[in-house]
């Protein structure tokens, strides 16, 4: 579908940009990740359904982590200091991001929040991403790792119509496993799909309100 | 789902770029949508139309083309088109791309992911 080209006229001219808008994203987001290997930090990108438990997840790592590593998390919603607040009673350091109207975290948002941060002193950075199965996937910020969590709340079909979020994750936690039975979701199924969209997948049943498995998420992490 | 973000940075690079130049009206911008993005064509040409409206760029042709996912091979080299596995479980997916010459799993994008403005048509 190429045009003929136009020679420049008073009248009538083209700008050839050839820029990538998301690109930038990517360029920022290996700067972030450049950042944190040079002061020996690690990251990890936790993503998942908005309700799915993901705030209480990272709770509960926290509470198993540390004693044996210094962690800070980055708290990312579109508004409110809920998240912040809740995983502050930890004792560790939180920077809630806000997006506004966002539907995702970018690479940039990620690079502001932590130069809040002093890195020299943070072995782990847990990003919370903002709920979302969808755009999130499409933006890296810079972790070394991704997890998904999906919950049986919001149904059987939650990875077969989100394959993309799981194209690179490592592990995926299946939450709220005690409701499955009252949803009428099998855990099973759920993890055998997971498998489908992203062969390899680490799949881990969690509880994450009563903290069962969430010794498991972590082995599964390599933490 | 963030069509209307991306348009919205594409419409303010265009006039930009326009201004910057001394244009008086933007007539055409041409697109580039990978087809790896989450992007839909058909919104994205609504949003930046509706953008548009009311700046030098409004009623301007936006073509957008699809580009396909194109590879380098880490293994063998070898550099071109992958195909996307059409087998409907994976209709949304990225792909777990394999490389069409000697089946390696460790591939470099180096098209197909991308949201591009090649180029804009304006008049001074």
């Amino acid at each position: 579908m190429r045009k003929e080209p136009i020679v420049e006229t008073e009248e009538i001219f083209d700008i050839e940009l050839e820029e990538d808008l998301l690109n930038r994203n990517r360029e920022l987001a290996e700067g972030n990740h450049k950042a944190m290997h040079e002061h020996g930090v690690r990251a990890l990108d936790v993503l998942g359904s908005i309700g799915s438990g993901k705030t209480t997840l990272i709770t509960e790592m926290v509470k198993r982590l540390r004693d044996r590593m210094n962690v800070a998390v980055l708290a990312g919603d579109l508004t409110t200091m809920i998240d912040a607040e809740r995983i502050e009673e930890q004792g560790v350091p939180v920077v809630q991001i806000h997006t506004g109207k966002e539907c995702h975290l970018d690479a940039n948002l990620v690079h502001k929040a932590l130069a809040e941060l002093d890195l020299a002193s943070v072995d782990l950075v847990i990003i919370e991403n903002v709920g979302n199965l969808i755009c999130p996937g499409e933006f890296p910020l810079g972790a070394d790792q991704r997890l998904v969590m999906v919950s049986v709340t919001e149904g059987p079909y939650t990875a077969l119509k989100h394959p993309y979020i799981f194209a690179d994750a490592e592990v995926a936690v299946i939450n709220k496993v005690d409701l499955a039975e009252a949803m009428e979701v099998s855990v099973d199924g759920l993890a055998e799909d997971l498998r489908k969209v992203k062969p390899g997948i680490k799949v881990v049943p969690t509880n994450a309100r009563e903290g069962e498995g969430v010794d498991e998420v972590l082995r599964a992490l390599g933490l | 789902m963030h069509d209307l973000t991306m348009a919205r940075s594409i419409v303010d690079t265009v006039l930009e770029a326009a201004k910057e130049r001394g244009a008086e009206e933007v007539l055409e911008i041409d697109l580039v949508i990978g087809a790896l993005t989450l992007l839909s064509r058909e919104q994205m040409d609504f949003w930046v139309r509706e953008l548009l409206r009311g700046t030098i760029g409004e009623g301007a042709e936006v073509n957008i083309e699809q580009q396909g996912p194109e590879v380098r091979c880490k293994q063998c080299g070898y550099r071109g088109p992958v195909e996307v596995s059409d087998d409907p479980i994976y209709h949304l997916m990225a792909f777990t791309p394999t490389c069409p010459e000697c089946g390696s799993t460790e591939l470099e994008i180096v098209a197909g992911d991308e949201c591009t403005i090649r180029n804009i048509r304006a008049r001074r």
